[in-house]
């Protein structure tokens, strides 16, 4: 009977940072705050909060601060992105060090990071509501969930910025009943999630018709394959990253029990590495932290192997997320 | 990441793997630093865009560094040399086909596209034919089919000319290459209300019923795959088919595809024994359309197909549950 092999994991992610001798470590620099959200994720659910060093990790999310773009990047020196931006707040936000952005200005700037990050996320919405994750230009639901999922959790939605985003997402809906990453693109398991999170975080799940959240539970329930994991589209592989992509979006329009969740449990269970702990995508495959953050959140919202409640909006602890402020405000 | 095969090395091959590694760290580290040192510095050269090509060559996911090139392309442009443009679409294209899946290659495809001097029609001609390579490559990379729309979007306004017949065949043919390819169903089902809304199919009604043979056929070619299973329950209730129809014709098309699929069925459950989920499926949706919506006086099986479905597709038993108690 494969049980959760909670000890490994957490030693695991905790040794990520001593892998400096690996080529790997460094050719994954470009996404290390992203990286450090994803881990810190995983520890907190799996009851380990404490695993890292908090000043230290408050002082590298700093550290990855592009005061030319008001956002943070990936690393020091890095460019700021909508998705870093949101992996600095959420780490800062799990460790409730929000204050640290609204400390006294030490650059040029004279407004605080705080103000920064509000107007870096609200500069980055284009005329059609939808945001781009930097001043290139690139459109994605993603970067619109990460800047509400910012936004919301800096205390700082308004109806300038959510209505035209709201319009833009019920865009992305398709006839399946999935989401694509712009209007008109094929459904894909992990915009599914961009679009309803980013609809529950503005408390607009009502602009979706009952006969589409059913037509949506069902697209997402037909994404669980026989080996028991869950894929992102018809016809692909099973990977455990969509047992949070799918379960979470079932899981905020209720529906979550419309897949199997011992089924589930098994194929993550079965993708954990147990000599050098971690998840991987799909069993035997190289494990990650992206993969052991959504396979363990995933078996948290299963409500699996006694695990920290995870909130599947906001993919951040619940009891961090219940104190940020619900819009409308 | 996705899809690399877990390896346990042995103290000897871990040695190894780090003698090798550790040069290599060292030639990343000092590019990544010179490109760092130089973006902090808005120092622009064209030896610096050299080395990023050689740090992207070895990390193309490393997004400062596409950023800090585009910034100094648009900074030396006027000393650029005369083939400057063709050989960075060059550089994309050999990018792409090594890591066709990397979203920022695709964003400085695109952004190199737009800033090509005189950006002529004929380069987003030859931009199609890249992205059908692609899509010759992987029929479902979803950042091709989402690049292909644009490139063609940007040709037709260019051209001044509709490309949606190209289009819808284009989804033919990669259709009839592969009947579970759902990307390019897809993209039929998202053409199909457009071209109808712009005349653009000549006989509506032959139209609708050569679509209907289309897909019956492809029903039975592949009854396992779910592609067009989805595309069936998009067709009986899309608003561009159903305007073009009266009641009859309505619902004879419903009974033509209900007849098909009790067929399959029945083929199914002669050959194997067990009934196939997906009919039962749609079916159910055919059903509600006949009875709910067209008032029409048949035998109710919905819940006995639901009560099969619970029983053999376990998985998604709980939304069968729902569905029955839902009348």
């Amino acid at each position: 009977m494969l049980k959760l092999d909670k000890e490994s994991h957490i030693g695991y992610i905790s040794s990520l940072d001593s892998k400096r001798d690996d080529y790997e470590y460094w050719l994954s620099e470009h996404l290390r705050l992203n990286g450090v959200y994803w881990g810190l994720t995983a520890l907190c659910v799996l009851g380990a909060k404490d695993t890292f060093d908090r000043t230290k990790i408050i002082e590298f999310v700093q550290s990855c601060w592009d005061s030319k773009a008001g956002g943070f990047g990936a690393f020091p020196g890095h460019d700021a992105h909508v998705l870093t931006t949101l992996s600095g707040i959420q780490i800062l936000a799990i460790y409730d060090a929000l204050d640290v952005l609204t400390e006294t200005p030490t650059d040029e700037h004279t407004k605080d990071r705080k103000t920064q990050c509000v107007e870096f996320f609200r500069s980055n919405q284009l005329p059609d509501g939808s945001f781009q994750g930097d001043r290139f230009g690139e459109v994605d639901t993603r970067f619109v969930y990460a800047a509400l999922n910012g936004l919301s959790i800096l205390g700082k939605l308004t109806p300038d910025v959510v209505d035209p985003a709201v319009e833009f997402i019920q865009q992305c809906y398709n006839f399946d009943g999935g989401f694509g990453l712009c209007p008109g693109a094929e459904s894909h398991a992990a915009m599914a999630l961009t679009c309803l999170a980013a609809l529950a975080i503005v408390n607009k799940l009502g602009v979706l018709s009952s006969e589409q959240i059913e037509d949506i539970g069902w697209w997402l329930c037909e994404r669980q394959v026989p080996e028991g994991g869950l894929n992102g589209r018809p016809s692909k592989h099973p990977d455990v990253c969509y047992s949070w992509w799918v379960s979470s979006s079932l899981a905020i329009i209720g529906k979550l029990d419309w897949i199997n969740f011992d089924k589930l449990r098994q194929f993550i269970l079965q993708s954990q590495d147990l000599k050098k702990g971690g998840i991987s995508d799909r069993p035997d495959n190289e494990v990650d932290v992206f993969h052991t953050c959504f396979g363990v959140t995933g078996l948290s919202l299963l409500g699996k192997d006694d695990l920290v409640e995870i909130d599947p909006v906001y993919c951040m602890p619940a009891s961090v997320t219940q104190s940020f402020k619900k819009y409308p405000y | 990441m996705h899809g690399i095969k877990r390896r346990e090395l042995t103290q000897e091959l871990l040695r190894k793997k780090r003698a090798r590694d550790a040069e290599k760290i060292t030639t990343y580290r000092t590019l990544t630093e010179r490109v760092l040192t130089s973006k902090a510095r808005g120092y622009y050269t064209p030896d610096e865009l050299e080395i990023t090509t050689r740090l992207l060559e070895l990390n193309p996911e490393f997004n400062a560094v596409w950023n800090y090139r585009r910034d100094a392309i648009l900074t030396l442009k006027e000393q650029l040399r005369s083939d400057f443009w063709v050989n960075e679409l060059k550089f994309t294209t050999r990018q792409l086909q090594a890591y066709p899946k990397v979203y920022w290659i695709w964003n400085h495809r695109l952004w190199c596209l737009n800033e090509y001097p005189g950006s002529p029609i004929e380069r987003w001609q030859l931009e199609l034919a890249l992205v059908n390579k692609l899509l010759s490559m992987d029929a479902r990379n979803f950042h091709s089919w989402h690049y292909r729309k644009i490139v063609v979007k940007r040709l037709e306004q260019m051209s001044r000319k509709n490309l949606n017949q190209q289009e819808l065949d284009y989804t033919t043919e990669k259709i009839n290459a592969n009947i579970s390819n759902f990307s390019a169903w897809h993209q039929r089902a998202s053409l199909l209300p457009k071209m109808f809304a712009m005349g653009q199919i000549p006989d509506e009604k032959s139209f609708i019923n050569r679509e209907l043979q289309y897909i019956i056929n492809a029903m039975f070619t592949d009854a396992e795959d779910q592609s067009v299973w989805y595309y069936i329950k998009w067709f009986v209730r899309s608003d561009c088919i159903v305007s073009k129809l009266n009641t009859e014709e309505y619902k004879n098309l419903l009974q033509q595809i209900k007849n098909g699929i009790l067929l399959i069925n029945e083929d199914e459950k002669d050959f194997s024994g067990k009934e196939n989920m997906w009919c039962l499926k749609l079916l159910c949706v055919l059903e509600t359309i006949q009875i709910a919506q067209l008032k029409l006086d048949i035998v109710p099986k919905r819940s006995e197909y639901l009560d099969k479905l619970i029983k053999f597709d376990p998985l998604r038993q709980n939304r069968y549950r729902y569905l029955a108690q839902r009348p």
